[in-house]
């Protein structure tokens, strides 16, 4: 998997999707909505708790919610359905015949294509946040942020990769999207701040991989300067990857023995 | 450079689902040299495309050997794929939302090309098939004539030495098979590209290859030169007629009557002995004709023709 | 009205034929809506009541929205799919038959996906809605507005495909609505909360009728009522008219 792959797969996945105009004003508008819903229901959280949850502000906690739906609106969470289609399908097996790695090539491409919707998404935020809850609290956590959503997306794309390789051996995961996306969601800190859940739960979540696809941008963007993070995402990327390498190629072998 | 590009011995596959056992392939032994048109003919299930898959090597044969350029293609995967090209007639290379030109661009970094002398190849193969307006629509939008020729493109793009092609001329119309059959022969004669090819057609043994490796059940049943083969086994031809009037039955030589009801005629016709055309001059006259219809024998015919012969 | 009736149960046969299929959706659906109890009481742990909304409420609103957005997307499954076969022009098949195209259309097929959200919703309302007699008719009421007004709201945007040749806005429509409906509308302020009463009723489909059963007032029900009403006539209309342009062929001029 040489780096000019890799390169043009994300580049030719995210050109074919700012090419579409109408889809990106679809991009805007749901970030919008959700991203609305989300801080408007965490900021009447911390009003009614006398000015701040969890140790978030109310306009920290905007802050949260817009990185937050950031992390999620741009990426295809249904990516787990699609491969595991592909798989049963046999397309994954037709794509053995070329001379390079299919994951690495399918990771490259899906990471390349929400690269645009996410930047597509944090203008929005840039715009929507001041308005509806005022300037970030720290300029410096929105900066790290925005490396931080992109680790994000890649540990949510490699991680339901390694997911969907269990078709290679089951028939019908299709559905486990459904699951996966609701512990992101909860595990994750998608919805809510990781603070909110109950201490044990905290502490679990904070050791799971799950909390590299929405906390960790959504702390940096609400003001709490931990990079540190940003090195834990890193380090779970790299896990993740080895992961979903042995898998599929496990799953690349048994396919070679019994056939597609 | 040796001039066996392909061989294989012994070569067998055996699937186990559920309850049963399916014998794919079953002890294969051939070799292709270099610059060689095979086809590798038989009917649906024969096991055409499991001995494609290994010899590909994204299929590993239960028994048997197999080297494919001197590699062992299920064990060197990359390194043979890099020197051959594949199209599965129902199986897509081209990435199906991209346009083919940005396909290729994949491609050419997924083969390690240069990008200039990708772009170089990309405009040759764009006139030699004629499709270099369709480089830049979405692949998906592509009828399937179309999309077969950005798909040869796709295949040939980093000058492979042997090109596999699985059923390539599947659900195409008339012209754009024959159209695809002519460009393999090109390739053949001016690149030497080794052409392997599976089908079952029958036109696609006489029109492109000059081997033929029949194979049923698994086995292969032939192996010979399509000019020995046109003259023992593909001579035939059937003629139905359908008169407004009543007809007698033909007696002319070399024309088997194989059904007569009175106004309709279903003739065999050894064309070795009398051609068509003579015999349609002689049976038609000046009768009124309603319909009539010339056919190659189905290839389940020919197959039983090789067995008994 | 007895073949929309016959094609509605065709459709419940469909789903209900493959058994093993239909029982791992439903638990995959009714898992699914767990995490949402999770998270609301999770959120109300540590919020306590927040603008005349609490725990409890919140369940019962999830209730209410589990069984409409169920029969919605579950038994009138199409609804959503409007969009779709206006600009696939794919309506050629209902139109030869003898019938109210939309009806049949809506009734045509059945997502098992949701009939376990009806599941769900049914049974989350026996035991945290306190069920009287009384109650129990206005949850039946406040599914029946919610029902009327999102799949009127669906059918409207996805009629929009006639006209625009796209699906974007019914693709839109229907995202919005579904998030913008499970939270408690009074959690927005101002000009948003206008708008989740008027263009993207979505306070329509839950909120409101989980505080009717809390509370009931003459001006919510009237106004379930009236959102239910203008959501269904303007959906019918937008459809029939989209029609129109369908069948003079205009759409396949839209490559």
């Amino acid at each position: 998997m040489t780096l000019r792959l890799i390169l043009t797969s994300m580049a030719t996945a995210a050109r074919r999707n700012t090419s579409d105009r109408s889809s990106v004003l679809v991009n805007i508008v749901f970030f919008v909505v959700v991203a609305s819903v989300m801080s408007a229901l965490w900021r009447a959280a911390a009003e009614a708790n006398g000015g701040e949850i969890v140790g978030y502000s109310v306009v920290a906690v905007t802050w949260y919610a817009l990185a937050a739906e950031a992390a999620t609106v741009s990426l295809n969470m249904r990516m787990i359905e699609l491969v595991c289609d592909d798989i049963a399908s046999g397309a994954v097996a037709t794509e053995l015949l070329r001379p390079a790695s299919v994951l690495g090539v399918r990771i490259s491409m899906a990471i390349g294509a929400a690269l645009p919707r996410l930047a597509v998404c944090c203008a929005a935020a840039a715009v929507l946040g001041p308005i509806v809850g005022g300037a970030p609290p720290r300029a410096l956590g929105v900066v790290l942020a925005i490396p931080a959503l992109v680790l994000a997306i890649a540990c949510n794309l490699v991680a339901q990769h390694a997911v969907a390789a269990a078709a290679f051996w089951a028939r019908d995961v299709r559905a486990v999207w459904f699951l996966y996306q609701k512990i992101v969601f909860v595990l994750g800190g998608m919805v809510l701040p990781l603070q909110v859940l109950p201490d044990g739960l905290e502490r679990t979540a904070m050791l799971l991989p799950f909390m590299t696809m929405a906390y960790v941008p959504s702390r940096l963007a609400a003001g709490f300067i931990e990079p540190e993070l940003l090195l834990l995402q890193v380090a779970w990327l790299g896990v993740l990857l080895v992961t979903a390498h042995l898998v599929f190629t496990a799953g690349e072998r048994r396919l070679q023995v019994v056939g597609g | 450079m040796t001039t066996t590009v392909i061989a294989t011995r012994s070569l067998s596959k055996t699937f186990s689902m559920r309850a049963r056992t399916i014998e794919a392939v079953r002890d294969i032994s051939f070799e292709v040299a270099r610059g060689e048109r095979l086809a590798y003919i038989g009917p649906n299930g024969a096991g055409k495309s499991t001995s494609i898959k290994i010899l590909t090597g994204i299929l590993h044969p239960t028994a048997g050997e197999a080297t494919v350029l001197g590699y062992v293609p299920w064990r060197d995967r990359r390194k043979l794929t890099m020197r051959i090209g594949t199209l599965f007639g129902q199986r897509s290379q081209l990435w199906f939302e991209l346009t083919p030109r940005q396909s290729f661009r994949m491609l050419a970094a997924v083969y390690r090309m240069d990008a200039r002398v990708a772009e170089r190849r990309v405009a040759e193969l764009g006139e030699l098939l004629d499709a270099t307006d369709l480089f830049d629509a979405p692949a998906r939008t592509h009828s399937l004539g179309q999309r077969m020729r950005c798909e040869l493109a796709a295949c040939l793009l980093h000058g492979p030495e042997i090109v596999f092609l699985d059923e390539p001329t599947i659900g195409l119309d008339l012209l754009a098979k024959q159209r695809f059959r002519e460009l393999l022969v090109t390739l053949n004669e001016e690149a030497g590209i080794t052409i392997f090819l599976t089908s079952h057609d029958v036109a696609d043994i006489e029109h492109v290859a000059r081997r033929a490796i029949v194979i049923n059940h698994g086995s292969v049943i032939h192996d010979a030169d399509v000019a020995a083969m046109r003259r023992t086994l593909l001579s035939r031809k059937l003629v139905e007629v359908t008169f407004a009037d009543e007809v007698p039955a033909p007696m002319l030589s070399g024309v088997e009557v194989l059904a007569h009801t009175g106004t309709t005629l279903e003739l065999a016709v050894d064309t070795d002995v009398r051609s068509v055309r003579d015999v349609l001059d002689e049976v038609l006259g000046d009768r009124r004709v309603v319909d009539i219809t010339v056919l190659d024998p189905p290839l389940e015919d020919v197959i039983a023709e090789i067995y008994q012969s | 009205m007895s073949v929309i009736a016959a094609t509605m149960r065709a459709a419940l046969a469909e789903a209900w034929s493959n058994r093993s299929a239909f029982w791992t959706q439903v638990t995959a659906i009714v898992l699914n809506d767990i995490v949402w109890i999770v998270f609301w009481v999770l959120f109300f742990r540590r919020v306590g009541p927040m603008r005349g909304w609490d725990g409890d409420s919140v369940l019962v609103l999830l209730a209410v929205l589990a069984t409409s957005a169920g029969i919605s997307f579950g038994i009138l499954a199409n609804g959503r799919r409007i969009g779709w076969f206006a600009a696939d022009g794919d309506l050629d098949a209902a139109l030869s038959l003898p019938v109210s195209t939309l009806a049949y259309l809506l009734v045509r097929r059945v997502e098992t996906v949701h009939l376990g959200d009806i599941l769900f919703g049914v049974v989350l309302f026996a035991f945290v809605g306190d069920p009287t007699p009384a109650r129990i008719a206005v949850y039946l009421f406040g599914v029946a507005v919610g029902v009327a007004v999102l799949t009127g709201f669906l059918v409207l945007t996805g009629s929009m495909a006639f006209f625009t040749g796209r699906t974007t806005i019914g693709d839109m429509g229907f995202n919005a609505m579904m998030i913008l409906s499970s939270y408690p509308v009074d959690i927005f302020v101002g000009a948003s909360k206008v708008l989740l009463y008027s263009v993207v009723p979505a306070a329509f489909i839950a909120a409101v009728p989980a505080r009717l059963i809390e509370d009931p007032t003459a001006a919510d029900a009237l106004g379930g009522v009236v959102a239910a009403l203008v959501f269904c006539v303007g959906g019918w209309v937008a459809f029939s008219l989209g029609l129109r342009r369908y069948t003079s062929g205009a759409a396949w001029t839209r490559a």
